[in-house]
């Protein structure tokens, strides 16, 4: 048997990597009115603990009431008309707006899901080019990539869809990460919009500079319901 | 997969030795090198491990002293070998992970040592330079060509032994510093005492420089960088020796040393090192003496994740060696030198397969060194190396010959078997670099086997002193990485294996002139090799992960040393190196191999450094140092570019107090 110092002598100085959770996600996010928050944090910690690893997802409803105070960080709800039948999204008008409370939030959350769009609590997302979190090395093979970080948005949080055979989509008017939607992208034409899955493994790095796994595996449920996401992930890395 | 023949060349530049001991003795003012003998007198260890003056060594060896490394201001051995040693470069690889290429030999090839010890730990094969801390070195002794003789693996291009200070004076405090561009700057402190019986000196180094970032002109042909990743350095040595007898001499060190990098601020990258030492030399007798050593270093990377506050470790390498060596010396002046070495080599790697590996491994070996007579003298050297990871074994022999047909004229020949043993990384590797490939170890590899032969004339007249060196290198089975390939039609993941070349070739020449008049020094070497890289049936050429050395290089230096009196003298040093231009394949993508490869051109360049010293009252030191005096901005920063923005002005100050 090998004397201590034969494997070294620094061992005190340094830390283990909490223990990571790891699995499968399952959420419903096809509603176009609610945010589904996921706390990964709260998920790790239950692990750690050795406590039952139910997946916890909170739902908030957006925001639909005009308010009267209106600055730059307003969320709020903004009608576009897109040329669903003829150029498709890429041509569109902004018909009318009004301003909302701000979205409603849980206190601790790390990722929110609303369809095919992501926000982050802060964070920043890079797409790598793996297809299986098992390729992903040690943090030095990816802290150096470009992350992108979520920025506002009025076109893509399609929220109010009752005059949508018109062209008109209501819109929140909210900051998402388009780095991280770039895992299921919606397109028109054709109609009915089709969706593109994309199957590559984003890294998330959080506010307090922790980093998540996140590969979409699925997008459809059972009953073919689209945007209810099958979501693989590992924190911390 | 495909094989490669390498044929490999080395080379021994032995660069006016003579001079740079003459450089010491700044007041004579009419130095005649035929007629000053002191300075051959210099005593070096490294080439036969035996004490032997240099100018009485078969084996060709380059000395740096304290003096030189004080003159260039040198602050880690980085610094001091591209303006000491023509044929040295240093340029990045991948993340800008520092790799040296002396005369086609690479970090695998070149052997570090402190003291006489191995130096644990690699980055992309190369031990970390910054740790080579040059405050408190007496003296650095560099033999190139095969070595492995005398030092096993890794020495088949040659070896760089740094000797480090004992205190001679009764006590001794020096603390300098200097600071420059980037915010910079260097505290270097040592303090020694001496006594009847013991001595002890303590040495400390901080240094640090900020990022900062380079401009590039549009479309580069191959990979640039835009961020010059600078560091913070601390080091601190302690060596303490006892002498409770004539006879008998105990000798304990201990190191600590810390590196930062913040190449992403959140997450600076770190390198600890922790080195401790135990030896005892004995004279039993006038013509025998023991050495008796064991060594412990430890070398570890990890990130600290600083928003959590959690410093996790990714590699550690940690070696535990004892040494035996034995001299004999006969009447006639011969040496019979009988050693041995069993080392435990630790190795902890998260993208190592397994992640923890060990090897031992144990060599034995002797050493005639025959005085045939005044003229001729010949040393012989056996060694028997095994390893217990593939359980591989080898004997090398090694033959070095001096003829002096005059005492100012030295005629060398030398040939060395050198070998090099696949390291564990090389061996269970599996690292997925980027996205791009899967670098992946090879089990199978076979050793490496180099044949190097040498031969050196050297001439000195009066004021001048001339050495010429050629040199050519054979490598069989050189241990390289290979051809990426896909496991199969339908795996779209490339693999890029570790594996034996066929052939590997490097030869060239080195010649250094050297000249003194009054107060004046000037010298000139210069360094030509040709690495023939090895070539397969399937493509152009193997990937070689780092760019070739450049054909030519010169290195050139004119100092002025005057003592205006007691109390005050100036030296004015002027100095430079020029670099040519190198060819290499390199892939078009290396996201996408099947674009194939290009040849990308690597331009030549010269730097030129000024420097003033001015020495008041024997105590203090004044310098002023204008670095890239002519504003050189490469237009590309490509990974073999200097690392310079411009013109940079570093201002210095030193104290000795004994």
């Amino acid at each position: 048997m090998a004397l201590a110092s034969c494997n070294g002598v620094f061992d005190g100085v340094y830390d283990e990597l909490p223990t990571p959770a790891e699995g499968d996600i399952y959420i419903d996010a096809s509603s176009w009115t609610k945010w589904h928050y996921l706390d990964l944090h709260a998920l790790q910690e239950a692990v750690a603990n050795g406590q039952k690893t139910e997946v916890v997802i909170q739902t908030f409803d957006i925001p639909m009431e005009e308010i009267a105070d209106y600055d730059a960080d307003s969320t709020g709800i903004y009608t576009y008309w897109y040329d669903v039948f003829g150029e498709g999204l890429s041509k569109r008008e902004l018909r009318s707006k009004y301003p909302t409370i701000r979205q409603p939030e849980p206190s601790q959350w790390d990722l929110a899901f609303h369809r095919n769009n992501v926000r982050t609590n802060g964070g920043a997302v890079w797409q790598t080019p793996f297809t299986y979190i098992s390729q992903l090395g040690d943090h030095s093979t990816f802290v150096t990539q470009s992350f992108v970080g979520d920025t506002w948005n009025e076109t893509d949080v399609w929220t109010v869809q009752d005059r949508m055979l018109q062209g008109l989509v209501g819109n929140q008017r909210i900051k998402i990460n388009s780095e991280l939607g770039k895992w299921l992208r919606l397109d028109i034409p054709p109609m009915p919009p089709a969706f593109t899955y994309n199957g590559n493994v984003f890294v998330v790095r959080f506010s307090d500079g922790t980093y998540a796994a996140l590969r979409l595996k699925n997008y459809i449920s059972p009953s073919n319901v689209k945007c209810h996401m099958t979501i693989e992930y590992k924190y911390p890395l | 997969m495909s094989e490669f023949v390498k044929i490999n060349i080395i080379s021994i530049a032995l660069l006016c030795s003579v001079t740079m001991q003459a450089r010491q003795k700044a007041d004579d003012r009419f130095y005649d090198f035929d007629k000053d003998t002191v300075e051959l007198g210099q005593v070096v260890v490294t080439g036969t491990r035996t004490p032997k003056t240099l100018a009485a060594t078969p084996v060709p060896t380059r000395i740096v002293t304290s003096k030189d490394i004080e003159r260039v201001d040198a602050t880690d051995i980085q610094d001091l070998l591209k303006q000491e040693l023509p044929g040295a470069e240093f340029s990045y690889a991948m993340n800008q992970q520092t790799h040296l290429n002396i005369s086609g030999f690479g970090g695998q090839s070149i052997l570090f040592l402190v003291d006489g010890e191995r130096l644990a730990g690699e980055t992309m094969d190369d031990v970390d330079f910054n740790r080579l801390t040059m405050a408190g070195v007496e003296r650095i002794e560099i033999v190139k060509g095969a070595a492995s003789a005398l030092y096993g693996s890794n020495a088949g291009g040659g070896v760089i032994n740094i000797i480090t200070h004992e205190s001679s004076k009764p006590w001794s405090l020096h603390v300098d510093s200097r600071w420059g561009s980037h915010h910079s700057h260097r505290y270097n402190g040592m303090f020694s005492v001496n006594k009847k019986h013991w001595s002890n000196s303590l040495t400390a180094t901080y240094s640090q420089i900020d990022n900062y970032h380079v401009s590039n002109a549009d479309n580069p042909i191959t990979r640039v960088y835009h961020e010059v990743y600078g560091n913070k350095v601390i080091s601190v040595k302690d060596q303490f020796v006892v002498r409770p007898t004539e006879q008998l001499k105990l000798k304990g060190k201990l190191g600590y040393y810390f590196r930062q990098v913040p190449r992403v601020p959140s997450e600076p990258e770190r390198y600890r090192d922790f080195s401790a030492g135990l030896k005892a030399e004995w004279e039993m007798s006038r013509n025998d003496h023991v050495e008796l050593s064991y060594a412990f270093d430890q070398y570890d990377k990890s990130t600290f994740l600083k928003a959590q506050s959690l410093d996790i470790r990714s590699y550690s390498n940690v070696q535990n060696s004892v040494r035996a060596l034995y001299n004999h010396s006969f009447s006639n002046g011969d040496i019979l030198t009988l050693g041995g070495d069993v080392m435990r080599d630790y190795l902890l790697n998260t993208k190592l397969m397994g992640t923890e590996r060990t090897q031992q491994s144990v060599d034995v070996f002797t050493q005639f060194d025959w005085n045939i007579n005044s003229k001729w003298e010949m040393v012989t050297a056996l060694r028997y190396d095994y390893f217990s990871d593939g359980h591989l074994s080898r004997i090398i022999p090694k033959l070095s010959l001096r003829y002096q047909p005059k005492c100012n004229l030295s005629v060398r020949l030398g040939y060395g078997m050198g070998f090099r043993a696949p390291t564990l990384k090389e061996k269970y590797y599996e690292f997925d670099m980027a996205g791009i490939w899967i670098v992946e170890g090879n089990e199978q590899l076979k050793p490496e086997l180099s044949h190097n032969f040498n031969a050196s004339v050297e001439y000195t007249k009066g004021r001048y002193n001339l050495m010429v060196m050629g040199y050519y290198n054979s490598v069989k089975d050189k241990i390289s990485t290979g051809i990426p390939y896909y496991r199969s039609k339908e795996n779209k993941q490339l693999y890029l294996p570790y594996g034996n070349m066929d052939s590997y070739a490097v030869y060239g020449v080195d010649v250094s002139v050297c000249g003194r008049w009054d107060i004046i020094t000037a010298k000139l070497g210069y360094a030509y090799v040709k690495e023939q890289l090895p070539k397969s049936g399937d493509v152009s050429s193997v990937n070689n992960q780092y760019i070739p050395a450049r054909p030519h290089s010169l290195n050139w230096e004119v100092g002025l040393d005057k003592s205006f009196s007691n109390d005050y003298s100036l030296s004015v040093t002027l100095s430079g190196r020029m670099l040519s231009a190198v060819e290499n394949k390199e892939y078009r993508d290396y996201y996408d191999v099947s674009q194939g490869t290009i040849s990308i051109h690597y331009p030549a360049y010269s730097l030129w450094k000024l420097m003033a010293v001015q020495r008041l009252w024997n105590k203090a030191k004044l310098s002023l140092t204008i670095d890239n005096l002519f504003n050189y901005k490469p237009d590309y920063y490509y990974f073999n570019a200097p690392t310079t923005d411009g013109l940079n002005m570093m201002v210095g100050l030193g104290i000795d107090l004994d």
